[in-house]
């Protein structure tokens, strides 16, 4: 008998062929990372948890539609992408989300008892005077590690868009969160 | 501004192929404010991480319903319309069956043909004429056979009717012989004289 790990692949086409339980596996290794993409750029608990719902039925709905299962994370979160941004058109049916809406609040993503309270409103803060675009695209390259051309791909924009948009808000978390770095936060 | 051969943030994220990797490497051991601006990106990156991923609070997950779930048809029948292949391929089958259709059962191409009705007319009085010929020449055959034959019957008829009235007149004129030799004797030798 050989044993080997069970991989999102073999998952994916369980799924396929109507295997609730390999999908509902195949949800366990995805939920928290899809959850916290979507608690970043919404910046609500609430509409993360409902829109993380919300994308793993499409999911289901649509994964015969995946061709390559290692496209799956790209896929995914693109789906997730639509969610949000559709989200964001209902409460906001005129012009993009953008900072102001953040910018008198700062939601405390990570919780309060690991990590410095003032650690997690600064940096919350900060993300949240990015623009959506901008923060979007820092949440998919430094917290879900995505590259370049899978992040283009989930936000179906060119290569250099999404360059572009992450080096100006590094710039300006750096600008934003350099009082922290002076403090020896890091 | 960096004087990196190539993009530092780039070379931050892991997005450069190795070789360029490798002069950066280079480039950054010996360029002090490439260093600096690499360990700020460095810092900036770690206080963005210094707020982890939050557990889901209610784990997600679907119970199957089988008075919901598509029939098995169904299923096949979506995953056919939601795969490109399978649709291109059976495109392509469905595409290679008319052509192969359509060659087997192409029409004839009709090619326009000039009519010239006069010879036309003169063919068709040709052929009525010679027909017309024909059947008088066979049916005049047919008469003069017919002729023959009675004609034939006809002579074979007299001259057994000939040879009849022959032998019925030398039976006569053997009568008659016979009566004439009768009266001669009666007159040449009278009864009483025998």
């Amino acid at each position: 008998m050989i044993f080997r790990a069970v991989e999102d692949a073999d998952l994916i086409r369980k799924a396929q062929r109507g295997d609730v339980e390999g999908f509902n596996l195949l949800i366990s290794r995805w939920e928290k990372r899809v959850f916290n993409y979507l608690l970043r750029i919404l910046q609500n608990r609430e509409d993360a948890l409902d829109l993380s719902q919300d994308v793993f039925l499409k999911a289901y709905q649509n994964l015969r539609k995946l061709e390559d299962p290692d496209r799956f994370a790209a896929w995914l979160f693109r789906i997730a992408h639509n969610e949000a941004y559709s989200l964001f058109r209902k409460r906001k049916p005129e012009g993009e989300p953008d900072a102001e809406q953040h910018s008198g609040q700062s939601v405390n993503v990570g919780g309060s008892g690991v990590f410095p309270i003032e650690l997690s409103i600064a940096v919350s803060s900060a993300l949240g005077r990015l623009t959506s675009d901008q923060r979007e695209t820092v949440v998919l390259k430094v917290y879900q590690g995505f590259k370049f051309e899978e992040i283009a791909e989930i936000l179906s924009c060119p290569i250099s868009t999404v360059k572009s948009r992450l080096y100006t808000a590094l710039d300006l978390l750096k600008t934003d969160l350099s009082p922290l770095k002076a403090r020896g936060a890091v | 501004m960096s004087c990196s051969p190539f993009d530092l943030r780039d070379y931050f994220f892991g997005e450069l192929p190795e070789e360029s990797r490798r002069q950066v490497d280079l480039h950054t051991k010996g360029c002090a404010a490439c260093r600096e601006e690499l360990n700020s990106l460095r810092s900036t990156q770690a206080i963005l991480l210094s707020v982890p991923d939050e557990e889901i609070p209610q784990r997600i997950g679907f119970v199957s319903d089988r008075v919901y779930e598509p029939s098995r048809l169904l299923r096949w029948w979506r995953a056919f319309w939601g795969s490109a292949p399978r649709l291109g391929f059976a495109s392509a089958a469905m595409l290679s069956v008319a052509i192969i259709v359509s060659a087997i059962h192409r029409p004839v191409p009709v090619t326009p043909v000039a009519v010239d009705v006069a010879k036309l007319q003169a063919d068709f009085s040709r052929q009525v004429g010679e027909a017309v010929e024909k059947a008088v020449a066979e049916s005049d055959a047919r008469h003069e056979r017919r002729t023959a034959e009675l004609l034939t019957t006809a002579t074979h008829r007299f001259e057994a009717k000939l040879m009849a009235d022959k032998a019925a007149a030398f039976q006569n004129l053997a009568i008659m012989d016979k009566y004439a030799l009768r009266d001669y004797r009666a007159s040449m030798f009278p009864e009483g004289s025998r």
